[in-house]
């Protein structure tokens, strides 16, 4: 990664310009996932809590190796650990690394009322920026993949930052740092496209994995984090990975048609009533005209 | 290793069983990815749990805890059948053509070898030897009767290994009763899906091609066992039928369980060895040269064959460490202080040095690195065990369960005050306190540096040894004794005495010469008072030094070599030869002569280790060649340098193994299954021994246990440690019990819940994981389950301190039964009853 | 005593200046109560409803602080409007006089007060308004919980936060609407409106016109007028 400041190319509730919209030659970085090799061995995790200095918090047994049901403010990257019998019999222990998927077209952006509360820099990291978060929520509701996370004291969201302070420093996140395996890989959304065509190809060829393929939805304007899974027509076994994400429905209908319908709306209804009141004036102008015409 | 993790990267097939490296080795298990997704390799997992190693692999089977020389006897068997060997390799780098003595019988129903003697349980093992002329008597074992016959100066030999009496047909027909249903009976493992596995391993000798390598890999799931020493074995007589060892990306690789175990391994931590494998002095030595006759072996092979036999070199290692420990104190005249050596005349391992505590024998322990109730079997009886010593030293970081055996569930109030064992506890520093140097599974010495200093009140390990040794000296010096030498002479030249620097002490067991001297062949010289290059420099008449001979070599004139950092491999191998520094002399894969086919070409030309170079008229290679650089291949000299046949051993003649020449297919002290059904008149190991102090219980399905247990780690954890930090508590934060779907819905038991896990010695509390991650399985006809259970957990800890679980050790489940070789406890497989708590 | 022949007769309403008592002080009170609110919810709403409005939550003290009171105004606001219910709902009933009335829209809108049917108490505009606002805060109230407390709805249930945002958005600007005509009418349209909720008292003229029906319930009526 080359070494460059920051900017910003998408911004949430922002009434002006976006200060670093096509002012930076920066590409898109990608991390790219390689759920096959990943033996789930939560280096990644520890990496992420350890980098960003976050406190602990008490788990409890979950009848299962993972380590929290979901992703927590403090918690920003899991494993997902899922069994999962194929028809033939044999088992499948899949683990998926969870953590924000920087997308494209993100929701959680889309959906945020605070002004640069969730910024996009020109390289696609989404980044929270906690200093105007105001901890409504709404990201929540935006994002396909249930990954912001509420923090009760401070009232703010949270959310995996891709490292931004790192990638901007050239290094690569702490995550890919720590993966033993090199099941993770950090670099342009090109060349991890291309790295991860060329697995799914040789598990495909290989490996018997006929649906082998990449995970980088569309819905969303593809991903700042991309998966090869062994079977990608079934992205929901890999813990619940929708299978087509977007934005959902009804943020983007309240972020759209109803947001303009209800402006034209109070505004037209303000003008109305003031022409109303041009046209036809008070209903009585003095307390006298309130007389019965004709008087009693 | 034979190899190393890098090397590993070179596998076109892999083997993992009775380890589970994605899981306790993840860093060094990226090499097994890198094979996979650079050479398209297959990984094979054989586990009785589906681990996070199996996740990743091409195929996978559920197998009985303990059965693995039955799955690998029957691989053994299949491989002969279909031909999947190397045939040139194996008539002339192994044993397989040799013939064996007239009097040898194989096991076959009885289940012993010949030579078995019922009332002391051990073998007498004279007719497991070659047939030959010449030799003379053998090396024996500690507590072993010396005086076996050696092995013959010449042996008889068949190339064409037709020879009914030869290796080779013996093992054809020990093997022949391995069939694939009876692999299914004993295993578990349905014959189809065996036989699959069979296939897809030996593969890669399909249609004779010589070129592909297979790589084992194994950690402590073959090495806990009655029968661990021969779970190895059948896995390298895998590797030497195909030919497998000496080659990149082969040979038989075990995975150590701690950063340091080879290290510790190779700097005697076994008490029948002395640094770098020189076998103890006995009591019946007599003398310095008694002790060098009875462990310098020579040679013994083929007439027409050479032998390098490179223990023949064992005097010069031996006297160089005595001059190591003593110094000018070491000569000639007084044997070099062989009077100074301890005589080993028993068995001193771990377990029987719990139970000579027990038994009120052993009064006092050092537990320094290790927690010594939890790494024990039978936990209870360890700690009875301290409850009756005088005293006990822990040097740790933290307050474990040894310094607090005291306290450990179920002991009262009333029976503390009863306890009269002084303990004292130091303070040491944690790993990333201290330097010092790591060997690796790959035989590897890297430096590390201290990350931290030694927090106020603590002290290094050396330090604390190095005071106790003033101390004592001092006590010596003050008021003599029965024998003040070994201590008063002992060599102690460092800077600073009471904690001496680990460098000063990597350059003492290198070693230095005390007279000028010059290799013959090179003509390079070095000064008296330099550091030696190489064992090879090594001499048995005192003009020179080494702590540990394989050693030799990492700090040398150049300095300190472990601390080289050059990731650059220009063969692409992985062979990074100036990356730290690798026993012996720098060499990464060991018996590589064996990687070329008799004529010194090699096997595979895409990946060349050594050579034979005709110009040169010497071998040549990307690594360090295992061999006698300048012996032609006409000449015949087995790549197997450490053996005195100069080839592979398939056949482990007289006193190699204490259970037999070939591994045998026994049940686990603690076994569901009554009848051996390989070998039906003989259960378990005929050579094993059962404890016999009242903490000693044994259990078996007729007391109610009819459940396999076997225990393991997780990544999450490092050993009964990480409990204390709470990163590792918040990603794993409890103990758990790993139970089938199966079992759970007969039992009526929701993941979760808690259950009571009870063996003949102690009873384990923790909460469920059901998972379809282990299943039931069908043995012999019977439905038979497994569990398992992680170690990690005690009653010292964060979630233990606040009273958050059970405080159960697992240990306190598991048997004391020792391999007869190695003293390896069977921590793997026991029997237990399993209710709800 | 009521004089014979007359359909009503509360005289102990009618005040000194002819006026007539409408709201109490409870009614009063609570109407601001909920006026207050509703501007403050409105306010802080539209902040968050687009950026282009934002300022008006600095304007009220930072857009966190408007985070953190509106679903506690929004509380109190829905407290107001349960106790508007208990006070007025028993008189919102529709009956025909507001199909009637309702019909004659076009003539209210044109000030043609005249040719309206005789609305009592309340017109139907103004009971449409009681009850989009009781129904409406009935509806802002489930939704906003459910924003309220947005990271506690689990994964399964994220269906839920969908419905609220657009049920909350929508029921907003729907009361919104009728907010502003509610504040057109009483502070700009009907002279003398506002004073109601302010003193509580309308002139006997006001009642009359705009509520004949009332007016004669509480002056009463002899058959002869009619």
């Amino acid at each position: 990664m080359s070494q460059a400041t920051l900017r910003i190319q998408k911004i949430s509730a922002h009434s002006g310009t976006v200060p670093g919209e096509d002012t930076q030659r920066q590409y898109q970085v990608c991390k790219l996932v390689d759920t096959t090799t990943c033996i789930g061995c939560k280096a990644c995790e520890v990496a992420c809590v350890e980098w960003n200095d976050m406190p602990f918090s008490p788990t409890a047994f979950g009848n299962t190796y993972q380590t929290m049901p979901e992703t927590r403010w403090n918690y920003w990257n899991l494993i997902l650990f899922n069994e999962h019998e194929r028809e033939d019999g044999t088992l499948q222990w899949l683990m998926r690394k969870h953590q924000c998927m920087h997308c494209a077209e993100p929701g959680c952006l889309e959906a945020c009322p605070a002004d640069g509360a969730i910024v996009q820099y020109t390289n696609g990291i989404v980044d929270f920026q906690q200093a105007n978060c105001i901890g409504c929520g709404y990201c929540i509701t935006g994002c396909p993949f249930n990954i912001p996370k509420f923090n009760n004291v401070t009232k703010r969201m949270y959310k995996c930052s891709l490292c931004a302070d790192r990638v901007s420093e050239g290094l690569e996140p702490a995550c890919i740092k720590s993966c033993p395996t090199g099941c993770l890989h950090f670099g342009s959304k090109d060349d991890m496209t291309e790295l991860a065509g060329i697995r799914a190809k040789q598990l495909r060829d290989h490996y018997g994995y006929d649906k082998a393929g990449v995970y980088d939805p569309p819905g969303v304007g593809g991903t700042g984090v991309i998966y090869v899974l062994h079977d990608a027509t079934q992205p929901e076994l890999y813990g619940g990975l929708p299978s087509n994400p977007s934005i959902p429905l009804a943020v983007k209908f309240w972020k759209h048609p109803l947001k303009w319908l209800g402006n034209i709306a109070m505004v037209g209804g303000l003008i109305g009533l003031f022409v109303h009141y041009l046209k036809f004036g008070p209903k009585a102008r003095e307390e006298a005209d309130l007389a019965p015409k004709g008087g009693a | 290793m034979t190899n190393g993790w890098v090397d590993i990267k070179n596998a076109d097939m892999i083997l993992v069983m009775g380890g589970n490296p994605a899981e306790n080795h993840p860093c060094g298990f990226k090499w097994v990815i890198e094979a996979k997704r650079n050479r398209n390799a297959k990984l094979i997992v054989v586990d009785p749990r589906f681990t996070r190693t199996a996740s990743v692999s091409d195929f996978f089977a559920q197998i009985r805890v303990g059965t693995d020389i039955a799955f690998l006897g029957g691989l053994i068997r299949y491989l002969i059948e279909n031909q999947r060997y190397n045939k040139e390799y194996l008539v002339n780098f192994t044993n397989a053509g040799f013939i064996v003595d007239k009097e040898f019988k194989l096991p076959e129903d009885e289940g012993v070898f010949s030579g078995f003697d019922e009332k002391s349980l051990s073998y007498n093992r004279a007719t497991w030897n070659y047939e030959g002329s010449g030799g003379k008597p053998a090396a024996a074992k500690p507590g072993q009767p010396a005086g076996l016959p050696g092995l013959p100066e010449r042996v008889d030999f068949d190339p064409t290994l037709q020879n009914p009496r030869c290796v080779f047909q013996l093992l054809k027909a020990h093997y022949s009763r391995y069939t694939p249903e009876m692999v299914e009976r004993v295993t578990g493992i349905p014959r189809e899906k065996y036989l699959q596995a069979c296939d897809l391993f030996t593969s890669i000798r399909k249609d004779g091609d010589t070129k592909k390598v297979a790589t084992v890999i194994y950690a402590l799931g073959w090495t806990q066992h009655s029968f661990g020493t021969q779970n190895i074995r059948t896995a390298a007589m895998i590797q030497l039928l195909m030919g497998n060892v000496g080659r990149a990306g082969g040979g038989v690789n075990a995975l150590r369980g701690h950063s340091n175990i080879q290290g510790a391994t190779d700097m005697a931590g076994i008490f029948d060895n002395l640094p770098g494998y020189l076998k103890v002095p006995i009591p019946a030595d007599g003398s310095f040269e008694g002790w060098m006759k009875r462990i310098t072996p020579t040679p013994s092979k083929p007439g027409d064959w050479a032998s390098f036999n490179y223990w023949s070199n064992t005097p010069k290692f031996a006297v160089s460490l005595m001059k190591a420990f003593y110094g000018d104190a070491a000569t000639k005249q007084n044997e070099w202080a062989y009077d100074y050596l301890p005589k080993v005349d028993r068995n001193y391992s771990w377990v029987n040095i719990w139970d000579n505590m027990y038994n009120g024998v052993v009064k006092g322990l050092f537990a320094f690195g290790m927690n010594g109730v939890m790494i024990g079997p039978d936990s209870n009886k360890n700690i009875d065990a301290l409850k009756k010593a005088d005293w006990v030293v822990v040097g740790e970081i933290y307050p474990d369960e040894t310094s607090e055996f005291w306290r450990s569930p179920g002991i009262t109030q009333e029976e503390m005050k009863k306890i009269q064992t002084t303990v004292y506890r130091l303070p040491c520093a944690g790993f990333a306190e201290k330097d010092g140097s790591f060997t690796n599974s790959a035989r590897w010495l890297q430096w590390k540096n201290a990350a931290l200093p030694i927090p106020p009140g603590c002290r290094s390990d050396q330090g604390i040894v190095a005071q106790i040794f003033l101390k004592t000296r001092e006590l010596y010096q003050k008021e003599g004794g029965k024998f003040p030498d070994p201590i008063l002479k002992l060599t102690w030249a460092y800077t600073n005495p009471s904690d001496p620097s680990l460098a000063e002490v990597l350059k003492e067991i290198n070693g230095k010469t005390f007279a000028d001297a010059e290799d013959p062949a090179t003509k390079q010289q070095i000064k008296a008072g330099q550091q030696v290059p190489s064992f090879a420099w090594l001499k048995d008449d005192g003009t020179t030094s080494s702590g540990n001979w394989i050693y030799c070599g990492a700090y040398t004139e150049a300095g300190n070599l472990t601390m080289r950092r050059d990731p650059a491999d220009p063969s692409g191998l992985g062979v990074h030869p100036n990356w730290a520094w690798s026993w012996p002399v720098n060499r990464r894969v060991l018996y590589n002569r064996a990687s070329c086919n008799v004529d010194g070409k090699p096997w595979d030309a895409t990946r060349k280790q050594v050579w034979w170079n005709e110009g040169t008229q010497k071998w040549a290679g990307v690594d360090v060649p295992d061999f006698k650089a300048d012996s032609h291949p006409k000449d015949h000299m087995g790549p197997f340098i450490m053996n005195p046949e100069g080839v592979g051993r398939i056949f482990g003649p007289l006193g190699a193994f204490a259970d037999g020449p070939f591994p045998t297919f026994y049940e686990p002290v603690e076994s569901p299954v009554e009848n051996n059904l390989l070998h039906p008149k003989q259960r378990h190991s005929p050579v094993v021994r059962r404890y016999k102090t009242p903490d000693d219980k044994y259990g078996s399905v007729k007391d109610g246990y009819t459940v396999i247990c076997t225990t393991y780690r997780l990544t999450e954890h490092y050993h009964y440690w990480t409990k204390n930090n709470p990163m590792n508590v918040q990603l794993v934060p409890e103990p758990f019990v790993e139970i089938s779907e199966e079992m759970a819905a007969e039992m009526g038991l929701q993941g979760g819940e808690r259950i009571k896990v009870s063996s003949a010695r102690g009873a384990y509390i923790a909460k469920a994981m059901v998972t379809k991650r282990i299943k039931a399985m069908t043995i012999d006809g019977k439905k038979t389950y497994q569990i398992g259970i992680p170690i990690h957990w005690g009653y010292r800890g964060i979630a233990e301190d606040e009273g958050k679980t059970a405080k159960t050790p697992v240990n306190l489940l598991s048997p004391t039964v020792v391999d007869p070789n190695a003293y390896t406890p069977e921590f793997k497989g026991f029997l237990v009853k399993v209710e709800k708590a | 005593m009521k004089p014979r022949g007359m359909i009503g007769y509360h005289p102990e309403q009618i005040i000194p200046h002819d006026h007539i008592l409408r709201y109490s002080f409870k009614e009063r009170m609570n109407h601001w109560i909920a006026a207050g609110s509703f501007i403050y919810l409105m306010l802080t709403g539209l902040a968050f409803w687009t950026p282009w409005l934002f300022w008006i939550a600095t304007m009220l003290g930072g857009a966190e602080l408007s985070r953190m009171l509106h679903p506690w105004i929004g509380l109190v606001f829905f407290v107001s409007v349960c106790y508007m219910f208990t006070l007025w709902a028993s008189q919102m009933n529709f009956e025909p006089v507001d199909k009637e009335w309702w019909n004659s829209l076009g003539h209210y809108i044109r000030n043609q007060d005249d040719q309206m049917p005789p609305a009592g108490r309340y017109n139907a505009g103004q009971k449409l308004l009681f009850w989009s606002f009781f129904i409406g805060g009935l509806l802002l109230l489930a939704s906003g919980l459910v924003l309220w407390f947005t990271e506690s709805i689990p994964w399964n249930l994220r269906w839920l936060r969908y419905l609220a945002v657009i049920v909350h958005a929508g029921t907003a600007l729907l009361t919104i609407g009728n907010f502003m005509i509610h504040v057109y009418m009483g502070v700009f349209a009907e002279r003398g409106a506002f004073g109601s909720v302010i003193r509580g008292d309308v002139s006997l003229a006001f009642a009359k016109r705009y509520h004949p029906g009332w007016y004669k319930e509480i002056v009463g009526e002899t058959e002869t007028q009619k």
